[in-house]
């Protein structure tokens, strides 16, 4: 990686937004500071990860969209090479070769019999494999899973990206990425904040200071765990791990991080286009210089209540314009299909605006996209039925050798599919996770 | 249920129906994995909407002997001389009338274990014992974390910071309809950082232009003035005496630090974060300090005054008489006013209405400004009642409303001279307590119409305390699409889901208490028609032959919630009055109070205390803030003890 992104062709910032001129009509000028800042002196990486100075390592990417979609205008017809594009998918044309769409999932525990509605157990079901609690997911979630599995010196385990937040409120419609049972990874939906975190960094007195904070605060959490009976000791210890996790952050600061500019965030902080564009942007970023290797990203919340109005759909709000039962004005009928069709495809052009970032961004021999394994997941199948079966997913990147520019029509689980990502792209040497039986075959090459 | 699980109910059904061995053991591993999955436990259980039946399944989780007592119990639904006419045949089968629906095909081989079952009853002499152990194990201590509004108190109160900074960490998320319990309160590592900002933040103004907070209780050059500081700062921010080794440990902390000030300051920034200050257990032996903050954070959502700490020093909290006169002292502080319209913002949904939205052309009156008025009236109806000891149970059928303007334009009544002024509401206006407010209404509505389905469940879950089972996955859950040619109301349009089997089991208990408030739109106002407006689609707009054409319909708003006898209404008033004397209304007054107080949802392990806090609710003639003085003293006085469940008496 540091050989070739290298003190000599540092990547600008200006080289970053050409790759964005080129995908989009009006590009997002957001005051990013330069890939070099991100490289010590020796032009290494920093956290490279165990893989070793010369070797590149993956990432993994979990991408979701709420609510589901509208089969007619995403689901190609034909399988194979020679797909044609569907409406909904027309923005990764470009991408052809870069993607794999995979047709046909289950996602059978959101069908297991217990507490929520049909939003509250697909979401559970298609993130963890298991049943909702009736308050949060039954376990981790796949993206958890792979970064404790790969568990890279990164400064993050991982990272969570939310955008939209319009939703009904509750904590499985919030979160996608849980650590567990009942215990949500919330999404940093903030640009200016996801900043902070990646490049808010001080100087070496801050740092120390910092961590005789944080170690002060760990002998307090040893005083307390004494009086607690098991469980809240597990809950302690879940604090305790999440400290830990803070001062990993805080003690692999590249030292040179307080050079970086803080760029201008000031706007509309429900445009969600622009808020995904900054936060896609970080995300490559954070990507790129090894502060992580595995992210989730929420563009929009389970049953979500996001609203259009760069689309001109101003009457109702997302989960409205899902159903056919006159929730939203006038989407009765052809009407509201078509509706969804758009929502559909910006849904799709936003992950083809990341797939474009990621693709312009050089590392080694290609680009950060040939080391990434990108997974889009939507709630349900047809949106309408909360259809649970034929879940249509996109994987993306080259990572552990995809097999692109394909179709497949398959059967198996979303579950089989992770497990598929999880062990040839990201190395996870998973043996199992709920609700998934076998790999998917034909999806990347060996 | 996993696969597995499911693949063992097949196997043990095959295996039934070659071989009806039937003993005390066939209860359990054979007849109740076909009650589980008929779904009759989603009603009969002691929160569920059969809740007033003579069936009650045992909690989820039961034990096999638990399972076989319940199996033995059954017998008072079976007819031993002719065991073909017993209720627990033929209501699940629906061959007498069930709420529930048809939950078991008639001479399936589900009905045939049934039936086996029902055989042995009536031949055995085994008797169910009435006394059974609550299988699920009560809650222990549990720990809470601060939430963000008792974080920003808590700051307030200890450092004199206003700045709120808890509106930058992750937002809260609902569980079990509040936004404070504690499952959903782990502390992510996003959260945790968000902690280490705030806590700098705050250190640093802190002491931003020396100790100008009087921080430090002696002169800095003073021997020991550093334990000193680290004692009373800690003994707040911890809400307890430090320990010695904790003493020790910041005194050592603050001296990495060449001056004092900025020591003290690291020492502020750590405290700040520590579980010690962020996370409190609550338990029923708590001690006397935990017992201050408990009441504290209920009362007040901050933490514990200096009198409060006097008491719990004095031991004045140790008896169930202390806790109810500092209860009482508290409920008198404004703080407590505060929490009670916290309470009832997250038990109303006050974030439902706010995020809602309405269709500009039919509401061109309806925007952010009404709905915050529209919460406002609600809390202003809540505040009435709680704090000129009211009788609470008005909420529902109270005949006046606090109003705005825009309110009483709406509501098509005089507006009072002042904003929110009390305003008695004309009985041919219907309208009644919070079932007659916009905020219900249009919280519960679509867009253009209301939700009869919606303005159900919110009554049976929010206002009965009701589990209402969700929809079979993957029903189609669409209703006829409307058109000029055939145009219906909601109720008509809703007929579907009761003419259909698998809907109307669960829609019967619920769409007819919606029909009830037909009367009001999706905002709101009073109709006594139903307006259809059928818009050219998009694209045929500019044909000048098509138009927007409207039609009116005529309203059948007649309603009942199926379970409350002589529970028959045509509008928001009637009703009002007959959930204002219904006991599982007033009872779950005191479960969602339980639920905010203790941060969790309500177990079996919990019936004494609701019990006894509703009776002493009742007693007091529904006075709210005797609730809330009943509440926390049972919560933390009542020990565990074992009950009956299984049939109920009557």
């Amino acid at each position: 990686m540091a050989s070739v992104i290298t003190k000599n062709r540092a990547l600008s910032r200006r080289l970053f937004l050409r790759g964005v001129t080129a995908l989009t009509q009006a590009p997002v000028w957001i005051g990013l500071p330069p890939l070099a800042a991100m490289f010590n002196s020796a032009g290494t990486a920093y956290a490279a990860g165990k893989a070793g100075p010369n070797q590149i390592p993956n990432r993994f990417v979990l991408w979701f969209n709420g609510n589901g979609i509208t089969e007619r205008y995403w689901i190609p017809e034909e399988t194979g090479a020679n797909y044609t594009m569907t409406p909904c998918l027309s923005p990764l044309a470009r991408f052809r070769d870069d993607i794999h769409i995979v047709t046909g999932l289950d996602n059978p525990a959101a069908r297991l019999p217990g507490p929520g509605n049909d939003h509250h157990r697909s979401m559970s079901a298609l993130m963890t494999g298991t049943q909702f609690t009736g308050r949060g997911a039954g376990g981790p979630s796949i993206d958890h899973v792979i970064a404790a599995r790969t568990n890279a010196d990164t400064r993050f385990r991982s990272l969570q990206i939310g955008v939209s937040q319009e939703s009904f409120g509750e904590s499985i419609q919030r979160n996608m990425s849980w650590a567990g049972l009942d215990r949500a990874l919330p999404p940093e939906m903030i640009p200016a904040k996801l900043f902070d975190r990646l490049f808010g960094a001080r100087d070496a007195s801050w740092i120390d200071r910092k961590k005789s904070v944080l170690d002060a605060v760990q002998q307090d959490a040893g005083v307390l765990r004494k009086e607690l009976g098991r469980e809240d000791q597990t809950r302690l210890d879940e604090h305790l791990s999440s400290i830990r996790d803070v001062e990993r952050a805080i003690a692999s600061l590249p030292p040179q991080y307080h050079k970086v500019e803080a760029p201008d965030f000031d706007g509309d902080m429900k445009d969600w286009p622009r808020i995904a564009r900054l936060q896609s942007e970080l995300l490559v970023h954070a990507l790129a210089s090894g502060q992580t290797r595995v992210a989730s990203y929420m563009l929009t919340k389970c049953q979500g209540l996001t609203r259009f109005p760069w689309l001109g759909y101003t009457a109702a709000r997302h989960h409205d314009y899902t159903h056919r039962d006159g929730k939203a004005p006038g989407a009765d009928g052809p009407d509201g299909q078509r509706i969804m069709r758009d929502i559909c495809r910006w849904h799709v052009e936003e992950f083809a605006w990341l797939l474009g970032r990621m693709k312009g961004t050089p590392e080694g021999e290609g680009n950060l996209l040939d080391h990434t394994s990108l997974v889009f997941v939507h709630e349900h199948a047809e949106a309408n039925d909360h259809k649970n079966n034929g879940l249509s997913l996109i994987v993306a990147g080259h990572a552990g050798g995809l097999q692109t520019g394909l179709h497949t029509r398959t059967t198996g689980t979303t579950a089989d599919l992770y497990l598929s990502v999880a062990n040839h792209a990201m190395d996870a040497k998973l043996t199992s996770f709920p609700s998934a039986s076998k790999e998917i075959s034909g999806l990347f090459r060996t | 249920m996993g696969h597995r699980a499911i693949l063992q109910f097949v196997i043990t059904l095959a295996v039934a129906a070659q071989l009806p061995a039937v003993d005390a053991t066939y209860f359990a591993s054979t007849v109740y994995p076909v009650l589980q999955k008929a779904g009759c436990q989603g009603c009969h259980n002691p929160d569920g909407v059969a809740a007033g039946t003579r069936m009650h399944f045992p909690d989820p989780g039961a034990s096999a002997a638990t399972l076989e007592n319940f199996g033995l119990s059954l017998k008072m639904l079976t007819d031993p001389a002719d065991p073909g006419k017993s209720l627990l045949l033929n209501k699940p089968t629906r061959r007498i009338a069930h709420a529930g629906g048809k939950r078991i095909a008639p001479d399936s081989p589900e009905e045939g274990i049934l039936r086996n079952w029902v055989d042995y009853l009536a031949t055995t002499k085994a008797v169910a014992k009435k006394e059974v152990e609550v299988s699920v194990a009560p809650i222990g201590p549990v720990l809470r974390r601060l939430t963000h509004l008792q974080y920003n108190n808590t700051v307030r109160d200890l450092l004199g910071d206003e700045g709120n900074l808890a509106e930058q960490f992750p937002p809260e998320d609902f569980v079990n309809g509040f936004k404070n319990q504690y499952q959903s309160q782990s502390i992510s590592p996003l959260l945790a950082e968000a902690y280490g900002v705030a806590a700098e933040k705050l250190a640093q103004n802190a002491f931003r232009g020396g100790d100008s907070r009087g921080l430090i209780p002696c002169k800095q050059a003073d021997p020991g003035c550093a334990e000193k500081f680290v004692q009373s700062f800690g003994q707040k921010a911890f809400r307890r005496p430090l320990l010695k080794e904790e003493t020790d440990r910041y005194v050592r902390l603050l001296h990495t630090q060449k001056q004092f000030l900025a020591g003290a300051q690291v020492v502020l920034e750590a405290m700040l974060q520590s579980p010690a200050f962020l996370l409190r257990t609550d338990t029923a032996q708590s001690k006397a300090y935990e017992r201050a903050s408990r009441l504290s954070y209920f009362l007040w959502n901050t933490m514990p005054d200096a009198a409060l700490f006097r008491s719990a020093s004095a031991g004045e909290l140790d008896t169930p008489q202390g806790v109810e006169a500092a209860a009482k002292r508290m409920l008198k502080d404004p703080k407590a006013h505060a929490t009670v319209d916290d309470f009832v913002a997250q038990w109303l949904r006050f974030d439902r209405l706010l995020n809602t939205i309405k269709d500009r052309a039919t509401f061109p009156q309806y925007g952010p400004e009404l709905a915050l008025a529209m919460t406002e009236e609600a809390r202003r109806l809540v505040g009435d009642l709680v704090w000129n000891n009211g009788n609470f149970m008005k909420i529902y059928s109270a005949d006046y409303a606090f109003l705005n303007s825009g309110l009483a334009e709406m509501y098509k009544v005089k507006a009072p001279a002042d904003d929110f002024g009390k305003v008695t509401l004309p009985p041919d206006s219907e309208r009644s307590g919070i079932l007659g407010q916009g905020l219900f209404l249009g919280l519960t509505s679509k867009p253009t119409e209301t939700s009869p389905t919606a303005r159900g469940l919110f009554v049976r879950e929010q206002f009965l305390c009701q589990d209402v089972p969700q929809p079979p996955p993957g029903v189609s859950t669409n209703l006829p699409v409307l058109s000029k040619e055939k145009p219906q109301t909601n109720r008509e349009r809703l007929a579907t889901h009761l003419s259909n089997e698998s809907c109307a089991s669960c829609h019967t208990l619920i769409d007819p208490i919606g029909f009830g408030f037909e009367k009001f739109d999706a905002i709101g106002q009073r109709r006594e028609k139903q307006k259809l407006t059928f818009r050219p689609a998009r694209g045929e707009d500019k044909d000048k032959s098509k138009k927007t054409e409207t039609v009116m319909l005529a309203l059948d708003t007649s309603g009942y919630v199926a379970g409350i006898r002589g529970s028959e209404f045509s509008a928001p008033s009637a009703l009002g009055k007959v959930l204002a004397s219904s006991e599982q209304c007033q009872e779950c007054v005191v479960k969602q109070l339980f639920r905010y107080e203790s941060g969790r949802k309500e177990t079996p392990a919990d019936r004494p205390i609701i019990k006894e806090s509703f009776e002493e609710f009742k007693r007091s003639g529904f006075r709210f803030q005797d609730l809330m003085v009943s509440v926390i003293k049972l919560s933390i006085f009542t020990p565990v003890r074992m009950e009956s469940h299984g049939l109920s008496d009557n």
